[in-house]
């Protein structure tokens, strides 16, 4: 059977999401979210757990009802279709194989269910084995396999049914940390070559930045930001994404801005034109500082631990219970209860409203 | 679109011809259940005449409900009543607790430690048992002096035929012994039971019939034991032995919380099946230690043929403390009864 | 230390289990007569049992026999065939010595049922209390097993009311087995019984059902069924609910129905606790005593008599010879068959469980 005469790719669709939301009782799960995805996009839904994340994927995928809103894939309005007529392919957090089917009867599922003959069943299921490099485990059960066999397993029954929408929730998240980071590589290489309009799931923000064409960060069953990988990382919108994206988070310095200057204890930075507030947030990066000679930088605090991962230090200050870190290249010394200043580029700090969160803009 | 009858209109809910079987075969069913209950109930509330003179069905619509049968029971005979419901407490309680007592202590030490007997040892030992009853069945030998002799022979002997001979059993063979002994129907072991407790003056007592339960129900208590003791991680029991815990108090204070859930079916099923057993107190209690189903069975004996409405209160009276019970701990049955279940 | 947790049990078991065990064994060779204070024991080989096979009690064991019909001998033979196709097809494929002796048995004991039924009921003629105890078995359990596991079902599914459908449902089990007995034969009277009027509406208002054997026999297993349905009904819901709910989540986006999925994933997942479940009531249902005792005291004649019931029977006339010796036959029966059915049907869906 030769691979070439199953063509897997199909023609992507575009999903919109207008105003969904969900109640579960007077529990409101998720709040007015809209979202369009473009055909062919990879589009991450990123939060911690019980965002809403995780309701508004299985929303789409039609496991649950929509209270309210409508969702079109395509240009059809699907909000009350049944999963099976959606058109869509799901993979599992715990990627749900059917512990009595073999590999090949677990990929030909959706074919069997669809009364798809035989022989073209067949081809289509070592089509997708073939894909996630599975062909030779066709006949063994899911309980024989490794974490990351399975897990292609359930991408094979994926992408079996050509579906126009792939929707993922957390699928690599039961993997160990070697095998997740050639699964994220595997899964985008896989995404880009079929060209599947996907919505994935996750609350790790490593697979949200390199997975993604746009990330959606959400909390409290609201969205928060929209944007690429690249776009919420430099330039959050509020205080709860930039506390959440990169690690280590962004430092703050919580001060005030009298006369388009910021000032909070020993800090005094000048603000692009930002209008007066009493309370107002400083942020900036890890990455965007250094450390210098104490009162040589725009504050002083005490060096509380120097960690090293490898490829870096990283040093964490201590002033008061507020904890501030610092990156710095990988030979860096310093020694610890000591006092230091650190140094940064005022042209990439951020000022937040610190009461309602919101990014101060000049105005 | 179209869909069809058994799909559902709307995401999360039933299809429509679905909900339509559903309910249909569980309502149905409740109706099954139910009748019969309330027909028990209602026949309880009944005079003879109104029992005897065709079918009626609603209390005051169609007879006069009458407390007559309560009194009868509860007025006229109550220290039968009471003796019997007495009998009944007192050993399906103690059945109980030394069932479970002795089971889970089994269960328990089968799903911790190795176990290896010598199968030939046990052989011979049994032979020794079939000799015994030989000799005291068939040639009318002494019985303490036939059981003596067996105790010392197989104490002076086993050692050197475990020697000569060795065949090790692993704690699944044992455990399949203790559950297989359910197979026995009691009408295998009644009589030789009866002459075994007539022979030691134990006839219609309390203790013989605490002691037949508790062996009878004994398999279900090891096997849903077991497999509760070996769904409790181990690493709890070795804090514990790191801390200095002796075996049981380890078993005490830290696996018997845990297996709570366990416990209470099990417990449950036991004392219903203690609470409800026929056969063996048929057998064993002849008057003082009568039980509620002897009580039951007994109403069936006047010369008046049944008394129906008798009958019924004491039925009644039986089955209210097990549901009362089953309905209170009907969570814990369904969750500690998985456990044995799904592991098959 | 923790060795002496496992001594009383064993002990329990051996004094009042292993022990009956044995002397219930010599007594079945024996004939005990009770004279003044004591009794009498005399050994006599084979007799007790010889009787009961072949001579004054095989009307009451067995059946009565009578010239095979045409019937009779196309199932008999049918059986037959199929029972050597069975043992010559294992022989073919996956022999070992102990597993063939355990099917050899298996086979005997199948081929001894299936030619006891050809050669009574087949033929025309009564069966015995093995027939009348099997008859409650095959179709007792089939019965609650069908209908336990469709209520299980239905109340796996997201109902209203699921928590008093099971607390209902779970009742009938509390109920003594005496107490059932009673209650569905006051449901029976088809002249005071609540269903008198239909059984007047249908001309059968003096007709009764203790003295038709089919009726007498149906009526008691569909009294057993209604005590023990629920016991199926709650292993049976636990196993449904064990299923993962994500299982059936990707079939339903694999886009199978309701029916795909129940046989094709939830099914094969509760296969090994539905075999357990079954085992345990097969065991059980070997037993019955209680409900023919009280519902109808074995008759009309014989006809719903257990062996259990004829084993009790003959105990109360004092034969205790036979009533150990019956009572040897039913457990030899019940251990080959449980034996049987637990190695081929429970071990092989464990085992194919991964």
């Amino acid at each position: 059977m030769n691979a070439e005469t199953t063509d897997l790719s199909v023609a992507a669709k575009g999903i919109s999401i207008r105003e969904f939301n969900k109640y579960y009782g007077a529990f409101h799960a998720l709040k007015n979210m809209s979202l369009e995805v473009s055909p062919g996009e990879f589009l991450v839904l990123l939060g911690p757990s019980g965002c809403g994340k995780s309701t508004a994927l299985r929303m789409i995928a039609g496991l649950e009802s929509i209270t309210s809103g409508t969702l079109m894939i395509g240009d059809q309005d699907v909000s009350q279709v049944l999963p099976k007529y959606r058109d869509i392919a799901m993979v599992f957090q715990s990627y749900a194989l059917y512990p009595h089917k073999t590999v090949g009867e677990n990929i030909g599922f959706p074919l069997k269910v669809a009364k798809t003959p035989k022989a073209e069943m067949d081809a289509a299921i070592l089509a997708a084995a073939e894909q996630v490099e599975l062909e030779t485990l066709l006949d063994r059960l899911p309980g024989q396999l490794s974490g990351g066999q399975r897990q292609r397993v359930a991408l094979a029954r994926a992408i079996i049914r050509r579906p126009s929408v792939f929707l993922m929730d957390e699928p690599l998240s039961n993997l160990d940390a070697k095998l997740r980071g050639n699964m994220r590589a595997e899964l985008k290489h896989m995404q880009n070559s079929l060209g599947i309009t996907t919505i994935y799931v996750t609350h790790d923000q490593i697979e949200a930045m390199t997975l993604a064409h746009r990330v959606a960060i959400m909390k409290d069953g609201e969205l928060q930001q929209l944007g690429t990988p690249k776009e919420v990382y430099s330039n959050p919108e509020n205080l709860f994404v930039a506390g959440f994206m990169g690690s280590p988070p962004m430092n703050f310095v919580e001060g005030a801005i009298a006369n388009g200057v910021f000032t909070a204890d020993g800090v005094s930075l000048p603000t692009n034109q930002l209008s007066d507030l009493s309370k107002v947030t400083l942020g900036f990066r890890p990455e965007d500082c250094t450390v210098v000679e104490k009162g040589q930088g725009q504050l002083d605090a005490q060096v509380f631990t120097l960690e090293m991962t490898g490829d870096q230090s990283l040093v964490t200050f201590r002033s008061g219970d507020k904890s501030m870190v610092v990156k710095m290249p990988k030979d860096f010394e310093i020694e610890p209860a000591s006092y230091a200043g650190i140094a940064f580029d005022a042209s990439h700090a951020c000022f937040f409203d610190t009461d309602s969160g919101q990014r101060l803009r000049p105005s | 679109m179209k869909y069809g009858l058994f799909e559902p209109r709307k995401i999360g809910e039933m299809a429509p011809a679905t909900k339509v079987v559903l309910y249909t075969l569980l309502l149905a069913w409740s109706l099954f259940v139910i009748f019969p209950i309330y027909w028990l109930v209602i026949t309880s509330f009944k005079t003879p005449a109104a029992v005897n003179e065709g079918p009626f069905f609603i209390p005051w619509v169609d007879f006069k409900p009458s407390l007559h049968a309560w009194r009868d029971l509860f007025v006229y005979d109550l220290a039968d009543t009471m003796r019997a419901y007495f009998n009944s407490v007192v050993i399906a309680f103690s059945a109980t607790v030394l069932s479970v007592f002795v089971g889970s202590l089994a269960a328990y030490s089968l799903s911790r430690i190795e176990f290896a007997p010598n199968l030939i040892t046990i052989l011979y030992f049994v032979l020794l048992l079939i000799g015994a009853s030989v000799a005291i069945g068939v040639y009318g030998a002494d019985l303490w002096l036939t059981l003596a002799i067996v105790v010392a022979m197989f104490f002076l002997l086993a050692r050197a035929v475990g020697r000569l001979y060795s065949v090790r059993l692993k704690n699944g063979d044992i455990l399949f012994w203790i559950i297989s002994q359910r197979i026995l129907a009691p009408i295998v072991v009644v009589v030789p039971i009866y002459m075994m407790f007539q022979s030691v003056r134990l006839l219609d007592t309390h203790l013989a019939l605490i002691l037949t339960y508790a062996v009878v129900n004994l398999p279900i208590v090891v096997w849903l034991m077991f497999d509760f003791f070996n769904s409790i991680p181990r690493d709890l029991e070795e804090s514990a032995q790191l801390d200095g815990a002796t075996m049981i108090m380890t078993f005490r204070e830290v696996v018997m919380p845990l297996s709570r859930t366990g416990l209470a079916a099990t417990t449950l099923l036991v004392m219903i099946f203690s609470w409800n057993e026929y056969l063996f107190a048929l057998f064993i209690s002849t008057s003082k230690a009568q039980t509620l189903p002897i009580l039951v069975a007994a109403m069936n004996a006047g010369e008046r043929g049944i008394l129906w409405w008798t009958m019924s209160v004491a039925i009644i009276i039986m089955i209210i403390p097990v549901v009362a019970l089953a309905v209170v701990l009907q969570k814990y049955i369904s969750k500690g009864l998985l456990v044995g279940a799904v592991k098959g | 230390m923790g060795r002496l947790f496992l001594t009383p049990a064993v002990v329990l078991i051996l004094v009042f289990s292993i022990f009956p065990l044995i002397a219930s064994l010599v007594m079945a060779f024996t004939r005990i007569r009770f004279t003044g204070g004591g009794f009498k024991v005399r050994y006599v080989a084979w007799r007790n049992f010889d009787k009961q096979f072949f001579g004054s009690e095989q009307f009451h064991l067995l059946g009565t026999f009578g010239p095979l019909s045409i019937l009779a001998w196309v199932v008999g033979l049918a059986a037959t065939l199929g029972l050597f196709w069975w043992l010559y097809r294992y022989c073919r494929t996956h022999f070992t010595v102990v597993g063939f002796i355990g099917r050899l048995i298996t086979f005997a004991m199948a081929l001894f049922l299936a030619w006891l039924f050809a050669a009574t009921l087949l033929s025309g003629r009564q069966f015995g209390t093995v027939g009348t105890t099997l008859f409650y078995v095959v179709v007792g359990c089939g019965l609650q097993f069908l209908i336990g596991t469709a209520l299980a079902f239905a109340c796996s599914q997201h109902i209203r009311g699921s928590r008093a459908f099971r607390v209902i449902f779970f009742v009938p089990m509390m109920i003594t087995p005496i107490g059932v007995g009673y209650i569905f034969r006051m449901l029976a009277d088809t002249s005071k019984g609540p269903f008198a009027n239909v059984w007047q509406w249908a001309g059968l208002g003096d007709w009764s059902w203790a003295t038709d054997p089919w009726a007498a026999r149906i009526f008691i297993t569909i009294a057993d069924s209604w005590q023990w349905i629920p016991f199926v009904f709650i292993m049976m819901l636990a196993g449904f609910e064990s299923v993962s709910k994500d299982l059936n989540e990707a079939a339903e986006i694999d886009g199978a129905g309701k029916w795909m999925t129940f046989r094709e994933i939830i099914w094969p997942q509760v296969l090994p606790i539905a075999a357990t479940v079954m085992l345990i009531r097969v065991i059980e249902a070997f037993k019955i005593v209680d409900l023919p005792n009280i519902m109808t005291a074995g008759g009309p004649g014989i006809a719903t008599e257990s062996v259990s019931l004829q084993s009790y029977y003959a105990w109360r006339s004092l034969d205790l010879g036979s009533a150990s010796a019956i009572a040897y036959i039913l457990l030899f029966i019940t251990v080959v068959i449980c034996v049987s059915f637990f190695n081929l049907v429970v071990l092989a869906r464990v085992r194919a469980k991964p």
